[in-house]
């Protein structure tokens, strides 16, 4: 990659926490959701660690 | 039991963001990975040992030249004529201890019959050791003068590419100055810069995979660690007293040690230069 790696991933895991934010809105689970803003920034390092593993080389 | 469902769903979420939180932390600040690593390779700086005009110059830019093939050939007139001073020095030196020898073999003779001393007999001995000194100084220096000639055709120490090549024929080289480069076949290898943070987890023999920002992809082992880099932080001033930089608390950079790799095998193919940028990941399972 000519740029930090990081650039790109940030960015990735972003929109895969917005993704999974809109499908579990349009499935009506986040009432499944105790605290909103934990689980979304949970779930965005969690993408954010996965796409460093898979795709960070 | 809705509630405790929603507590746990999000707790777990959060768990493992620590968790991966913590993966990527050590996987930044110690895995063994590094994306300043560099292509290098074995670089012989060809000097002339004599000066003159170059008269012909036999290789071309980025040209593989083998062990021993002419590079190119510095102006051999003085050279010749040096050998000819210098050969017919000898054949003077040479007759001077002949002529030495001569007269000492002659006063020897007379001096079983008292006709002269032994002082004089001494000096004259002398005198022929002193001659034979000076044949055997011109005989060293003829061989100096061939030695001379034979340099001014320059060739290569060793099977590589000609790099870089600024020289032409009718420039003047000097003695010892550096007039071509020549990159050594097969002696590339790679220097990875690692942050100080992640050198514990690096040693000697380690399988390290490297990529090149082309794409390509080699095998290699660390080859050696450095054990120092130069302190930028510190010089001296005129007093010779230390000069050290104020530093800013808030923000430590870690220094960047060089690691050595060897290349296994290159694929075939693949198109390598020296200074090339590459990426290092080292294995950690050992």
């Amino acid at each position: 990659m000519l740029f930090s790696p990081l650039v790109v991933l940030g960015p990735l895991a972003f929109l895969m926490t917005m993704a999974t934010r809109w499908v579990l809105h349009r499935l009506n689970w986040r009432r499944y959701i105790w605290k909103d803003a934990w689980f979304d920034v949970g779930i965005f390092v969690c993408y954010l660690a996965l796409t460093i593993y898979w795709v960070g080389d | 039991m809705g509630k405790l469902l929603r507590i746990g769903v999000t707790l777990l979420v959060v768990f493992a963001a620590i968790l991966a939180g913590n993966w990527i932390w050590n996987h930044y600040l110690h895995s063994p990975w590094t994306r300043d690593g560099r292509i290098r390779a074995d670089v012989i700086t060809v000097a002339p040992d004599v000066s003159g005009w170059v008269t012909r110059l036999e290789v071309s830019n980025n040209q593989l030249v083998n062990k021993g093939d002419l590079l190119f050939v510095i102006d051999e007139s003085r050279y010749q004529a040096k050998i000819a001073e210098a050969g017919a020095y000898l054949a003077q030196k040479r007759s001077a201890w002949e002529l030495a020898q001569h007269q000492y073999q002659r006063h020897e003779g007379l001096s079983g019959r008292q006709t002269i001393s032994d002082e004089n007999l001494e000096t004259y001995r002398i005198q022929t050791e002193s001659a034979k000194a000076s044949y055997e100084l011109a005989q060293a220096q003829l061989a100096t003068a061939r030695i001379d000639l034979q340099r001014t055709r320059v060739t290569a120490p060793e099977t590589g590419t000609v790099s870089n090549l600024s020289l032409s024929e009718g420039n003047y080289v000097n003695q010892g100055q550096p007039v071509v480069s020549l990159v050594q076949k097969s002696s590339f290898y790679v220097t990875g810069y690692f942050e100080e943070t992640k050198l514990q987890k690096i040693h000697v023999g380690q399988n390290a995979r490297v990529t090149l920002m082309s794409g390509g992809e080699m095998q290699g082992k660390v080859a050696s660690i450095a054990q120092g880099i130069a302190d930028t932080s510190v010089s001296s001033n005129s007093q010779l007293l230390p000069q050290v930089q104020q530093a800013v608390n808030w923000v430590r950079l870690a220094q960047r040690i060089p690691v050595d790799i060897t290349l296994d095998s290159l694929p075939p193919g693949l198109n390598l230069s020296a200074g090339m940028t590459v990426s290092i990941y080292l294995d950690t399972d050992q």
